[in-house]
């Protein structure tokens, strides 16, 4: 018989050929456990109203850490929600129809109103300890990441090459195995994109998260947040800027350390064999730990581990094995069989509808309190916050399309700022929202215009990054098309790159109008230097509420902010969307 | 004079899609067909016979709306365990690596430790892939690709190989290198496979794997003949008995492909071949080339590097013009053919609008039109097509119909507005046009 080879196996390296990688792996390691404990602990503290915040420097490293255990423990849920969602949403047709409406309305409606609500539910489960507070804090978080993480998961499933899953069925794998093996693995980089955006969004209410009033109860948890909405009471212009040093400097190190690597390991699961042009993404993190032993060494360990307790647990597999297809006979008979799925569906389906029968009553009583008066406030506050949501689209628009055509035109450029603008887009912008007032003042404007440039901060990025990634895309003929006619400038701007940004254009709209409805929450009132700043609008209607616990006014202006953004989007959006899809795509 | 025991026999089946449009699809209908063990089974015919989704039944990847799938006399219940399955496409997970993606089958069979790995090795030994067990598919060619492919059904040792246009993706070398291997594969004991079923595209691939070849019609998909193939392995391509088998293929195809024409009523619509303007005139120019003007279809195709399939129903639309006729498996140039090529662009747009008008389906589409003023929403025709053609995809015909009718200057479309409109009147003449 022919010698057959094998792949060498994996040799176990000694210790003494550890290099400064395995170090740097273990301080992180350490710095890790050492954060979770601290949060854990954090966690675990007796609640007491308005913490005090340590303004001092010293104290900035560990707020910091806070917030971003926050921010990651939020991203994970994400993940989990994301995961789960979008499979079931996959997976049956019936969940496709109840679960896809929702997750567009769950997108586009401000999430901000929803935080009084959650803290009071929370606080009443755990009235003694921080858990509820933090858990809110988390949950509000998670509320702005999960929506495009699921998204993202469901369409890379729908797309799945039909041949990819036939051959997965032939080999006879689970469901679990074409789960963890098939599927994840191919939306493993609509995954990392997804939640680097999401994290990055996560960040926008940061400052609400961990300092906010209720009525007469002032909320606070320890955090970057706080620390910096404590320095802007106090009128701390050290302490101001040391936050948001703080800030970029976590964003940056996030973006170093986890993001950067994470998105060229997952080039390994793109489907398609053609890359997408240019030379790939490098990331000095992920070549520096590549050459690392300690986890090559740790994944040897694990399968050992992994194989020895197999062997341990051989004597108890035969029991499970005889016992085990008669536990699963159930929920298999329970799914295959026509009736009892019909009956598993409807009552799944009686459930979702009682639990929509209960909100909108609930809904509805609160509302029953609001009065003409009120009603008639909500309307023209509306009218007003609409106006400038579309100023901020406008305004963005003006700077970020011809940015981004100038940006996107060279890939040079492109590659070299795209790095930069990602920082500087996950920044949080309410945070320099009173900094960027204090400034208005200085000039002479007022809130009320302020407020516009307010929501273009939070909106313009998405307008900025869809123009730029659409211009990069032309295809390199269709440019040299356009210089070997000679077309001039303004009509290759004309006839070029304008159609050719227009659909990610609109796509972009779509997205920075919703920041700019959520932005108008905080930006039409604002705490800064101890003075309180509003000006009339939707947006503080539904801050002051919140700030007088004034909660039929509350759900009135979430009620009626969800209503329009998700009606603008159904009317405006979706068939501009359809439009430029159909007449500008490039794809033939 | 098939020996062995019945394997697998597909009784009465027909099966059904709903294309995104809504448009219900039947793929097959009312087909029966037994494969014996050690038989190599062909199914040919033109796309959208159905062939390779009744592949997909025979593996358990679906199931039939009607009519039944059975294994050694049982109904078969979920996937065939007993087969494998090579795809088109390869299917191989990019992120595995090619002994990974070889053992991705062995796991569900119970083969664990020692005993994968060397299923792993052998299989990767037989297709010849040694030392590049650690690579990944994307660093691999498409030859490569699909012996990786090969090698992931080799290594569970089915009984039976089902095979998808495996060599339709491979350039003609690799495909005829590849080819062969399979029969030696098939006639070596050692691999355990001993029954194959392949859906191809090629003729000559049938005649030189295949034992048996099924015939199947499209529209609804139904086999139409069934050509037993007893060639002694292995087959020389060029031998006059394999030159021989390949030419009674071709009679069957063409008469699939080409029917002769029957007597119907007159009223009868047939859908136009949805094929470009320009494929028809090279058709013609092609023809224009040969002595006497004619040729037999699959030469056509060979000289002009397209497939029988796409060649038929290129010539069926010159049929329909009346530029051509095809007297069994020839193609003969007719004289209004002749004269259409030595016209101008203008004369020739004229010449088309003509015969177009003449053509069942446009002059229905023509009268549609005319009833309601000269213009019609494109769902009102997508409809139509829907009612009068419910096996054809009715987006695709109407794309047909408005590049056609583009071209003769008879119809125009306004993909804005979604609508269609009628250009210049039937009766063709240069007045209608508004033209000097």
């Amino acid at each position: 018989m022919k010698l057959l080879r094998f792949p060498p196996a994996l040799t176990p390296p000694g210790l003494r050929r550890l290099g400064l990688a395995d170090v740097a792996v273990l301080c992180l390691l350490g710095g890790a456990i050492a954060t979770v404990v601290a949060f854990a602990r954090e966690f675990e503290a007796p609640f007491s109203q308005a913490v005090a915040i340590d303004l001092r420097f010293t104290a900035l490293p560990r707020y910091t850490l806070y917030s971003l255990s926050r921010g990651v423990l939020a991203l994970l849920i994400s993940y989990l929600f994301a995961l789960s969602f979008g499979w079931a949403a996959a997976k049956s047709r019936a969940a496709e129809r109840l679960l896809l409406p929702l997750l567009d309305i769950l997108q586009s409606i401000p999430v901000l109103g929803f935080l009084p609500g959650l803290v009071l539910g929370l606080m009443s489960l755990f009235p003694t300890r921080n858990v509820g507070l933090e858990l809110a804090a988390i949950l509000m978080i998670f509320t702005a990441q999960a929506w495009n993480l699921a998204l993202s998961f469901y369409n890379s499933l729908k797309s799945l090459p039909a041949p990819l899953r036939d051959a997965c069925k032939v080999a006879g794998w689970k469901a679990s195995r074409t789960f963890w093996q098939l599927e994840v693995p191919a939306a493993a980089q609509g995954l990392v994109w997804n939640g680097m955006l999401s994290m990055a969004g996560g960040w926008f209410f940061l400052m609400v998260n961990e300092a906010f009033r209720l009525g007469d109860h002032d909320y606070r948890l320890p955090g970057i947040g706080s620390y910096m909405s404590v320095a802007l009471d106090q009128g701390n212009a050290t302490a101001v800027l040391l936050a948001i040093f703080a800030m970029v400097l976590m964003i940056v190190c996030l973006d170093q350390l986890l993001w950067r690597p994470l998105v060229v390991w997952v080039e390994k699961f793109r489907l398609d064999d053609t890359t997408g042009g240019g030379p790939a993404p490098g990331s000095w993190v992920l070549e520096f730990l590549r050459r690392a032993r300690l986890p090559r060494r740790a994944a040897l360990l694990q399968r050992r581990a992994y194989r020895s307790a197999r062997r341990a647990a051989r004597p108890l597999e035969r029991p499970f094995r005889a016992v085990g297809p008669v536990i699963w006979r159930a929920p298999r008979f329970a799914l295959d069989h026509p009736v009892a799925r019909r009956l598993g569906a409807g009552l799944v389906i009686a459930a979702v509808g009682a639990v929509a029968l209960v909100g909108a009553r609930s809904l509805w009583l609160l509302l029953a309190q609001l009065g003409t008066r009120e009603w008639g406030a909500l309307v023209s506050s509306a009218a007003l916050t609409f106006v400038r949501v579309m100023g901020a689209v406008v305004v963005s628009t003006a700077w970020a399309v011809p940015a981004g055509v100038w940006i996107g035109r060279s890939p040079r450029l492109a590659r070299a700022l795209q790095p930069v603008i990602q920082v500087v887009a996950s920044f949080p912008a309410p945070m320099l929202f009173p900094l960027v007032i204090l400034l208005f003042e200085r000039i002479g404007v007022g809130l009320g215009f302020g407020a516009v440039a307010l929501m273009v901060l939070a909106g313009q990025w998405y307008i900025l990054f869809n123009v730029i990634s659409a211009v990069a895309a032309i295809p390199e003929q269709l440019k040299d098309a356009a210089t070997v006619f000679r077309l001039p400038p303004l009509a290759r701007w004309r006839a070029l790159y304008l159609p050719a940004a227009f659909p990610a254009l609109v796509t972009g709209w779509v997205t920075a109008a919703g920041g700019a409805w959520n932005g108008s929450i905080v930006a039409e009132y604002i705490e800064a230097g101890g003075t309180l700043r509003t000006t009339k609008g939707l947006g503080s209607l539904i801050s002051e509420a919140t700030a007088h616990a004034n909660f039929p006014l509350l759900a009135g202006g979430i009620a009626l902010m969800s209503l329009i953004v998700v009606g603008w989007n159904r009317l405006v959006w979706r068939s501009l969307m359809q439009w430029a899809q159909a007449r500008f795509s490039l794809a033939a | 004079m098939t020996s062995g025991t019945l394997l697998l026999e597909a009784r009465q089946v027909t099966q059904r899609f709903r294309l995104p449009n809504g448009q219900v699809l039947e793929a097959l209908r009312d087909v029966s067909l037994s494969v014996c063990e050690h038989e190599v089974v062909a199914l040919v015919g033109p796309s959208g016979c159905g062939k390779s989704t009744l592949l997909r039944l025979f593996a358990g990847l679906a199931r039939p709306v009607d009519g039944a799938v059975l294994y050694r006399g049982q109904p078969l219940e979920g996937v065939l365990a007993a087969a494998a399955m090579v795809f088109q496409s390869f299917a191989l997970l990019p992120w595995l690596t090619v002994a990974e993606n070889v053992a991705m089958g062995l796991e569900a069979r119970g083969v664990d430790g020692p005993a994968r790995r060397d299923a792993v090795a052998r299989a990767i030994n037989l297709v010849g892939l040694d030392g590049f067990e650690q690579a990944y598919p994307k660093e691999l060619s498409g030859g490569m690709k699909q012996r990786v492919g090969f090698a992931r059904a080799l290594a569970v040792a089915p009984e039976i190989l089902l095979m998808d246009e495996p060599f339709g993706a491979l350039d003609p070398l690799t495909a005829e290198n590849l080819r062969s291997q399979v029969v030696d594969l098939w006639r070596d004991p050692a691999t355990g496979v001993n029954t194959l079923v392949v859906v191809t595209h090629s003729v000559e691939e049938a005649v030189f794997l295949a034992g048996r070849i099924v015939v199947f019609g499209s529209n609804p998909g139904h086999v139409r003949e069934e050509l037993e193939n007893a060639l002694p392995y292995p087959r020389q391509e060029r031998s006059p008995e394999f030159e021989d088998m390949v030419d009674r293929l071709h009679a069957i195809l063409t008469a699939t492909l080409l029917p002769e024409p029957v007597p119907t009523a007159p009223q009868r619509l047939v859908p136009f071949p949805r094929v470009h303007v320009s494929e028809v005139t090279g058709l013609l120019d092609h023809l224009l080339t040969r002595p006497g003007g004619k040729g037999p279809v699959f030469e056509l195709a060979e000289d002009l590097g397209v497939d029988y399939d796409r060649m038929s129903a290129v010539v069926r639309a010159a049929e329909q013009l009346g530029w051509v006729t095809t007297p069994g498996e020839v193609v003969q140039l007719m004289p209004a053919g002749r004269e259409v090529m030595a016209m101008d662009d203008a004369a020739r747009k004229d010449a088309t609008r003509a015969r177009l008008a003449k053509q069942p389906l446009f002059a229905r589409v023509v009268a549609m039109l005319k009833e309601s003023e000269g213009a019609v929403e494109d769902e009102e025709v997508l409809a139509d097509l829907t009612i009068y053609f419910p096996f054809i995809p009715a987006d695709s015909l109407f794309g047909t119909i408005v590049e056609w009718g583009r071209y003769a200057e008879l119809l125009d479309h306004d993909a804005d507005a979604g609508r269609l409109s009628l250009l210049g009147l039937p009766e063709g003449s240069a007045e209608t046009r508004g033209e000097a």
